[in-house]
C-alpha cells in the first residue's frame, strides 16, 4: 500500500510539473496577452509601459519568470494576479472552492441516483416501451449543450414563468451553506438538475449497456440454474461488476467537475466557483489565476484517478493480482 | 477669472441641446434618503486604484468617492460637461499666460479616515500620478514643471517646482511647461484626484484608499462584490461638486451575465444593470418597461480602424471604398435599431464641441462636396474605387472583439467587403485583449472594430489623441493611434488649434471642425455610428439622474 | 431467426458473418440506418435546397432584405413597433421552404439553409474525431490493462495529463495563434479555417474518458480462466488481444460511440465559438446553436433546431449501436428480447 502511494504521488508530482511547464509556454506563446500594457491602461505612454512591465518582471527571461512564478504559488503563497494587482491568487480560490464542492456534490448524488436507477430499469423491466423511453431520454440528456439548457433554465425560473410557477425561486448567485442552509439548498436546485443531466444521460446508457453484458454471462446462468431469482442476480453480481465502468467515468467526472470543468453551469447561474474562477481567468488572461486553478484541477484529476484504482480492486478480485 | 472661465465656457457655450435641459441637481431631498442600491455586472473592472483605474465602469463610481481641486458638475445636460471647483474653493487665477495655475484648498474637509485634508496631501497625490505610473501621466500630466524627470525616474517623483504648496496660506500652485486650454478637465478627471499622502506608492489594487465623497469604500472582492457605504467625516461642501447621496449603502455584485442582469432588473432583484442589454431582451424591456428605460445621448463612436500602413488600405481610394460601402444603417441594427444609435461619418459626435453636420461618404456626396447627413450606402462606387485601387482580391482580416455584437458587425462587414471585391474573414478575439491586439503594429492588423469614449469634452481628445502623430508607436501595446497615421501637416493644424483654443475658444472649434472634414477625406478610419447611452432601472428605483460625461449618477438612485 | 439457422451458421459462417446477417434483419438497424441516411442525404442536398427551393444565399449577410407575407412586404430584421420602439427581431419560422422555413437569424440568413449546410461541417468534425477517439481509446486501453507494469503506469499517466489539461486555454491561445499568423507544424500549414484542428483537439479530450473503462475491463479480462489459458498455451500476444479480449471489449465499448459523438458535436460548437473550426460565414450546429443562444428569448427556434439534429443523429446512432452489439455478443442475444 505505502509503495502505492508513494508511486502515485511522485506521478502526481510529475503530471502536475508538466501541465504547468505547458501552460506556462501556451501562454506566453500566444500573441496579445502581455498584461503589461492592458494593465497599464489605455493610451499609455511608453515609459509607463516599461515600469508596469519591469514591475510584473516581463522584462526577465522565461525560465526566471516560470520558476519565480511557482515558487510564489507554491513555496510562499503570496502569488498576485496580474488583473487584479494586490489581489493574491490562493484565497480567491480556496474561496471559490466551496461553492463548486457544493454544486458538483449535489449533481453527483442526484445523476447517480438517476443513472444507477434508470440504468437498471432500462436493464431489467419487463415492459417493451420502458427501454427504449429511458434509452431515447438519455440521448436527449447527453445531447443539449449545457450552457444552452441553464439559459432556457433561467428562461422559464426565473423570467417567463418566475410570477406563477417559479415563484419561489431565488435569484441567481450561491449562498453559503454556514450562511444560510435553506437558501444555500434553494439555491442550488436548478444548478444541480441542469449540471446533472449530460451525466444522468451518460451513466444511464452505459449502466443499462453494461447490466445487459454481465446479465448475458455464463455465471449468471449459473446463478440461474442454482434457483438464485431474478432480483437477487441483479443486485448481487450484475449490477457491482457493471459498477467497474461507472466507477472509472465517475472518477474522471468528478475529478474533472471539482476542479473547474463545470464552469459553464457556474456561469449561468452566477455561482462564484472554481469553474467561474477559470473562465474569468482565461477571459482576462490573468496567467497566475489561470495557473492555480489548472494546479487545482490537475491535482484532484490525478487524485480521484488514483481513488479509481484502489476501487477496481475493490470491486473486483480478479483485478487485484495485476 | 480670464483663461479658466473661457476654457469652460467653450466646453459648454458650443453644444447643442441635449435630450435633458440643461439643468443644476435638485436640492436634497431627505425624505428619501435609506436602503440598498444593488447594481449588478458581470465582471469587476480591474484595480480600484482611482488613478490607475481607467474604465468607465469605475469612473462612474469615483465621483461619488474622490475629489480633486476640480470636477465634473452634478446636474443634467450641459451642466454636467462643466468643470467646477471642488476641493479648492474656487476656479483658479491663472497667471503667467496660462502657466501657473494658483488654487485655494478648503478648509474642514476630512478624508474618510478621519484624518483632513491638507496641501501636503494634494502634492503627494500629483506625485503618486508618477509614481504608480497612471495611464495618463504621460499624456495629461507631462505638462508639470518635473514631470519628465517623473517620467523617467518614478520610484522617487518629487514635483518641488512643479506643485508649489503653502502650508500657511493653504494655496497650492500648479506650474506648468506650457499653457494648456484643456489642463481644468484634466484636472477633474479621476487620475488627478486627492488621497492621503500615506497612500501606498504603488496600484492600490484591491487596497482601499480613504476617500472625501460621500461615500467611502467598505470592501472589494473582484469576483463577488464592491461595497460603498455612506462616509461619516462627509459634510457637504458644494451640491454642484459632492452633493449628499440618497443610498445608505450601494452594492456592486460581479458575476452576473448581461440576460441575467436585465431579468434581475425586471424581477427588482437589482436596481440596475451594468452591462449592454443583449439584443434579444431590447423589445422586451421597451415594451413591458417603458418607464424603466432611460435613453441618453453620449459622446462616442464606433469606428473602423483602417490601417495606412499595409496592404490594402495603404492607398487611398480602397480606405474611401470601404467608407462609401458599409450600410451604417444595418450595423445600427446590429447594435439594436435606430432608438439606441445614429449613423454618423465625421470624426467629432454630434453635440461636441467642434462638430460639423456633414457626410463625404454618403449616396450622392463625396469627401469635396459633402451632405449634411449619411443616407445611403454607395456599393457601386466602393466597387469601382476598388477596382480602380488594384487592391481588388486581397485577403483582409477583420479583428473583432468576440462579445455577440461586434462579432456580428464583423460578420456583417465580412460581407460587404466581400460583395466589393476583397476577400474577407472575420478574426474574433477575446474582448478583453482585442483592444491592445489591434493597436499593435506586429500583428499587422488591417482593420478592426472599435470605440471611442470621450475623456473629456475637448475635440483634441479625439482627433490629436486618435490621429496625431505622437499617438503611434511600433511594436507596442500602447499606439492609440490605430491607423498609424501621422500627417506632420495636420499635426501642425492641430497644435494651432490647440493654442487658438486659449484665447478664443469659438475660433478653435471651427479650426477642429474644418481639421475634421479634412481628415476624413484622407479617411484613415470609416466612422460608422454614434451610440446612445441604454439605462434600465428596476421599478423600485426613482430619481434617475444622467451626466454626459459619467452617465448615471449612482449616488442619486432612491429607493425610499 | 429459427435455432435451425444459427445452429447451421455455426458450422459454415465466421462470426463476422453472422453478426452482419443478423444486423442487417434487425428491425432498429433498418431504421437507424434509414434515419441516419435521410441526415445525411439533406446535408449533401444543402447546395440544392438553399439554390432552387428557398432561393437565398445563406452566406450572405442581407441585413435588409425584405420578404412578401400575404402580399405585405416584411422586412426579415423587423425593428420593434411596439413600446419604445426598441431593439431588431428576425423574423420567426413561416413554414415555407421557400422562403425562411425556420426563420431568419441575426445576419438576416435563412436559418433552414444554414442548417443543411451546418450538417455537413458537423457530422464530418463530428463523426471523425468520434472514430478517432475510440480507435485510440482502444489502443491505450488494451495496451495498457494488458501489459499492465511500467507501460500502464507511463499510459495511465498520459491519460492523466490529457485528462487533467486545460483545454479551453489551449482552444483560446491557439484561436490567437491561429489568428495572427497560422499554425506551422513542420511543413503543414493549418489556418483558422482547418478543420484538422478540431478534429484532433475534439478526438484526443475525450480519450481518457473512453480508455479507463476499457483498461479496467481489460485489467479485470486478462485474469479470466479462458485468457489465461490461452497465454498458457504460448499464444501470441496480437492473437489473445484480437481472438479474446477485443470481442469481450467491443459490446462495452459500442454504447460509448454515440456518446462520445454526440458529445464530440456539441465541443465543436464550443470550438467554433472560440474560433477553431468552422470559420464565419461558414456554418455548423454548432454556430447555429451559438447564434441562437443570442436569440433564444426571441427566437428559441433558431437554438432549438440544431440541437434535435444533434438529438436525432445521437439517437439513431445510439439505436445501430444497440443493435451491433446484440449482432455481436451471442450472449444478450440468448436473453430472448
Amino acid at each position: 500500500m505505502v509503495t502505492f502511494i508513494a508511486r502515485r504521488f511522485s506521478a502526481m508530482i510529475f503530471v502536475l510539473t508538466s501541465i504547468s511547464i505547458l501552460v506556462f509556454f501556451i501562454f506566453f506563446a500566444t500573441p496579445g496577452v502581455d498584461p503589461a500594457a492592458r494593465i497599464a491602461g489605455r493610451n499609455a505612454d511608453q515609459q509607463t509601459l516599461m515600469q508596469v512591465r519591469h514591475s510584473f518582471e516581463l522584462d526577465k527571461p522565461l525560465p526566471f519568470r516560470y520558476v519565480s512564478m511557482m515558487r510564489h504559488l507554491f513555496v510562499q503563497r503570496d502569488l498576485t494576479s496580474y488583473v487584479n494587482r494586490g489581489a493574491k491568487v490562493i484565497p480567491q480560490l480556496s474561496q471559490a472552492i466551496p461553492a463548486t464542492f457544493s454544486l458538483v456534490i449535489g449533481a453527483a448524488l442526484l445523476w447517480l441516483f438517476a443513472g444507477i436507477f434508470f440504468g437498471v430499469l432500462a436493464a431489467s423491466s419487463k415492459r417493451k416501451w420502458i427501454d427504449p423511453t429511458i434509452s431515447f431520454l438519455g440521448i436527449v440528456g447527453i445531447s443539449l449543450p449545457v450552457y444552452w439548457l441553464g439559459e432556457v433554465v433561467n428562461l422559464i425560473t426565473q423570467s417567463k414563468l418566475h410570477h406563477s410557477v417559479f415563484r419561489w425561486v431565488p435569484p441567481l448567485g450561491y449562498v453559503g451553506l454556514s450562511d444560510n442552509p435553506w437558501q444555500w439548498f434553494m439555491h442550488l436546485i436548478f444548478p444541480w438538475l441542469t449540471l446533472a443531466v449530460l451525466y444522468a444521460g451518460i451513466y444511464v446508457r452505459v449502466l443499462r449497456n453494461e447490466i445487459m453484458v454481465v446479465m448475458g454471462e455464463d455465471y449468471i446462468k449459473t446463478e440461474r440454474a442454482k434457483g438464485a431469482s431474478e432480483k437477487r442476480i441483479l443486485y448481487k453480481h450484475a449490477t457491482r461488476m457493471s459498477l467497474m465502468t461507472i466507477v472509472s467515468l465517475f472518477g474522471l467526472d468528478f475529478g474533472a467537475l471539482v476542479g473547474g470543468y463545470a464552469l459553464l453551469t457556474e456561469v449561468v447561474f452566477g455561482i462564484q466557483g472554481v469553474g467561474k474562477l477559470t473562465f474569468d481567468s482565461l477571459q482576462n488572461f490573468d496567467l497566475p489565476v489561470i495557473m492555480a486553478t489548472v494546479m487545482y484541477s490537475s491535482f484532484f484529476v490525478v487524485f480521484m484517478n488514483a481513488l479509481v484504482d484502489v476501487l477496481y480492486a475493490v470491486l473486483d478480485p480478479r483485478v487485484r493480482r495485476a | 477669472m480670464g483663461v479658466a472661465a473661457l476654457i469652460v465656457s467653450a466646453l459648454v457655450g458650443t453644444t447643442s441641446a441635449s435630450a435633458a435641459a440643461s439643468a443644476a441637481l435638485a436640492p436634497y431631498d431627505a425624505k428619501h434618503a435609506g436602503g440598498t442600491v444593488t447594481l449588478v455586472a458581470q465582471a469587476a473592472a480591474g484595480t480600484l486604484d482611482p488613478k490607475v483605474n481607467y474604465t468607465a465602469q469605475f469612473w462612474q463610481l469615483y465621483q461619488a468617492t474622490y475629489d480633486g481641486l476640480l470636477t465634473f458638475s452634478y446636474g443634467s445636460g450641459a451642466t454636467t460637461f462643466q468643470v467646477v471647483p471642488d476641493l479648492a474653493e474656487a476656479l483658479p487665477v491663472m497667471s503667467n499666460g496660462g502657466k501657473t495655475l494658483t488654487f485655494k484648498l478648503r478648509t474642514g474637509i476630512k478624508f474618510s479616515d478621519g484624518k483632513p485634508v491638507t496641501v501636503a496631501d494634494v502634492k503627494a497625490s500629483f506625485e503618486r500620478i508618477f509614481k504608480v505610473s497612471s495611464p495618463t501621466a504621460g499624456s495629461f500630466y507631462n505638462g508639470i514643471v518635473g514631470a519628465d524627470v517623473c517620467l523617467k525616474t518614478p520610484a522617487t517623483c518629487k514635483l518641488d517646482k512643479g506643485v508649489v504648496v503653502d502650508a500657511a496660506k493653504n494655496t497650492v500652485v500648479l506650474n506648468l511647461v506650457a499653457a494648456d486650454e484643456t489642463i481644468l478637465s484634466k484636472l477633474a478627471v479621476p487620475h488627478a484626484v486627492i488621497n492621503p499622502a500615506s497612500a501606498p506608492a504603488k496600484d492600490a489594487g484591491t487596497t482601499l484608499i480613504p476617500t472625501t465623497g460621500a461615500y467611502m469604500y467598505k470592501s472589494y472582492d473582484p469576483n463577488k462584490s464592491l461595497v460603498m457605504v455612506r462616509n461619516p467625516y462627509y459634510k457637504e461642501w458644494s451640491h454642484a461638486a459632492q452633493p449628499q447621496g440618497y443610498p445608505d449603502q450601494i452594492l456592486f455584485k460581479f458575476g452576473i451575465t448581461p440576460t441575467a442582469q436585465v431579468t434581475a432588473v425586471e424581477n427588482n432583484q437589482a436596481n440596475w444593470a451594468y452591462d449592454p442589454i443583449p439584443a434579444d431582451r431590447l423589445n422586451e424591456i421597451g415594451t413591458k418597461f417603458p418607464s424603466q428605460v432611460h435613453v441618453n445621448p453620449l459622446t462616442a463612436m464606433w469606428y473602423l480602424p483602417l490601417n495606412v500602413n499595409i496592404a490594402p488600405f495603404n492607398n487611398l481610394k480602397a480606405r474611401q471604398a470601404v467608407n462609401y460601402a458599409i450600410d451604417r444603417a444595418a450595423m445600427v441594427k446590429i447594435f439594436g435599431g435606430t432608438q439606441l444609435a445614429g449613423p454618423v461619418c465625421s470624426f467629432l459626435p454630434p453635440n461636441f464641441p467642434g462638430h460639423v453636420d456633414y457626410c463625404g461618404y454618403t449616396k450622392g456626396a463625396t469627401p469635396a462636396k459633402p451632405a449634411t447627413a449619411w443616407s445611403a450606402p454607395d456599393l457601386a462606387l466602393a466597387k469601382s474605387l476598388v477596382k480602380a485601387s488594384g487592391t481588388a482580391g486581397q485577403a483582409v482580416g477583420i479583428v473583432v472583439s468576440d462579445d455577440d455584437v461586434n462579432k456580428q458587425m464583423g460578420i456583417y462587414l465580412q460581407s460587404v467587403l466581400n460583395s466589393i471585391g476583397y476577400k474577407a474573414t472575420v478574426k474574433p478575439i477575446s474582448g478583453n485583449i482585442q483592444f491592445t491586439y489591434i493597436q499593435n503594429t506586429k500583428n499587422k492588423v488591417q482593420i478592426s472594430v472599435s470605440q471611442w469614449y470621450q475623456d473629456y469634452p475637448a475635440a483634441s481628445d479625439f482627433l490629436d489623441v486618435l490621429l496625431g502623430c505622437a499617438s503611434f508607436t511600433p511594436n507596442s501595446d500602447s499606439s492609440i493611434n490605430m491607423s498609424g497615421y501621422c500627417n506632420k501637416a495636420l499635426d501642425a493644424k492641430m497644435a494651432k488649434a490647440k493654442a487658438l483654443g486659449l484665447t478664443d475658444p469659438v475660433a478653435a472649434n471651427k479650426m477642429w471642425g474644418a481639421i475634421d472634414q479634412e481628415v476624413m477625406a484622407d479617411a484613415p478610419v470609416a466612422v460608422v455610428f454614434t451610440p446612445k447611452q441604454l439605462d434600465f432601472i428596476s421599478s423600485g428605483t426613482k430619481n434617475y439622474v444622467f451626466s454626459l460625461q459619467y452617465k448615471m449618477f449612482v449616488s442619486q438612485l432612491q429607493v425610499k | 431467426m429459427a435455432l435451425k439457422d444459427s445452429s447451421e451458421a455455426i458450422f459454415s459462417e465466421s462470426p463476422g458473418k453472422i453478426a452482419l446477417r443478423i444486423l442487417r434483419k434487425d428491425k432498429r438497424s433498418k431504421i437507424s440506418l434509414t434515419i441516419l441516411g435521410v441526415i445525411v442525404f439533406l446535408s449533401f442536398m444543402a447546395p440544392v435546397f438553399s439554390h432552387y427551393v428557398a432561393d437565398s444565399n445563406p452566406f450572405e449577410s442581407t441585413l435588409n432584405a425584405t420578404i412578401n407575407v400575404h402580399g405585405v412586404e416584411k422586412p426579415v430584421l423587423e425593428p420593434s413597433t411596439t413600446g419604445l420602439g426598441l431593439g431588431v427581431t428576425p423574423i420567426g419560422p413561416t413554414w415555407n421552404p421557400r422562403s425562411y422555413f425556420l426563420g431568419a437569424d441575426g445576419q438576416g440568413r435563412d436559418v433552414m439553409a444554414r442548417l443543411l449546410y451546418g450538417g455537413r461541417s458537423t457530422l464530418l468534425i463530428g463523426t471523425t474525431a468520434g472514430l478517432l477517439c475510440i480507435f485510440f481509446s482502444l489502443l491505450i486501453g488494451i495496451i495498457a490493462g494488458y501489459r499492465r507494469g511500467w507501460i500502464d503506469a507511463v499510459l495511465s499517466r498520459i491519460l492523466d495529463i490529457i485528462w487533467a489539461f486545460p483545454v479551453y486555454l489551449l482552444a483560446i491561445s491557439l484561436s490567437v495563434v491561429l489568428l495572427t499568423s497560422g499554425l506551422t507544424i513542420g511543413f503543414i500549414h493549418l489556418g483558422s479555417g482547418s478543420f484538422a484542428l478540431p478534429i484532433v483537439i475534439i478526438g484526443v479530450v475525450y480519450i481518457p474518458y473512453v480508455a479507463r473503462p476499457i483498461r479496467a475491463q481489460v485489467l479485470a479480462l486478462r485474469e479470466r480462466e479462458f485468457v489465461r489459458a490461452a497465454i498458457g498455451t504460448g499464444a501470441k500476444t496480437s492473437t489473445i488481444i484480437f481472438r479474446e479480449i477485443l470481442p469481450n471489449v467491443m459490446p462495452s465499448v459500442v454504447v460509448f460511440i454515440p456518446i462520445i459523438v454526440s458529445l464530440s458535436m456539441l465541443t465543436e460548437s464550443a470550438l467554433s465559438f472560440l474560433s477553431i473550426g468552422v470559420q464565419p460565414p461558414a456554418a455548423s450546429w454548432g454556430t447555429i446553436i451559438n447564434d441562437g443562444l443570442a436569440l433564444l428569448y426571441t427566437r428559441p427556434m433558431v437554438g432549438l433546431a440544431p440541437g434535435i439534429m444533434i438529438v436525432l443523429t445521437a439517437a439513431a446512432l445510439n439505436l445501430y449501436g444497440d443493435a451491433v452489439r446484440d449482432a455481436l455478443d451471442p450472449k444478450t442475444r440468448a436473453r430472448g428480447d
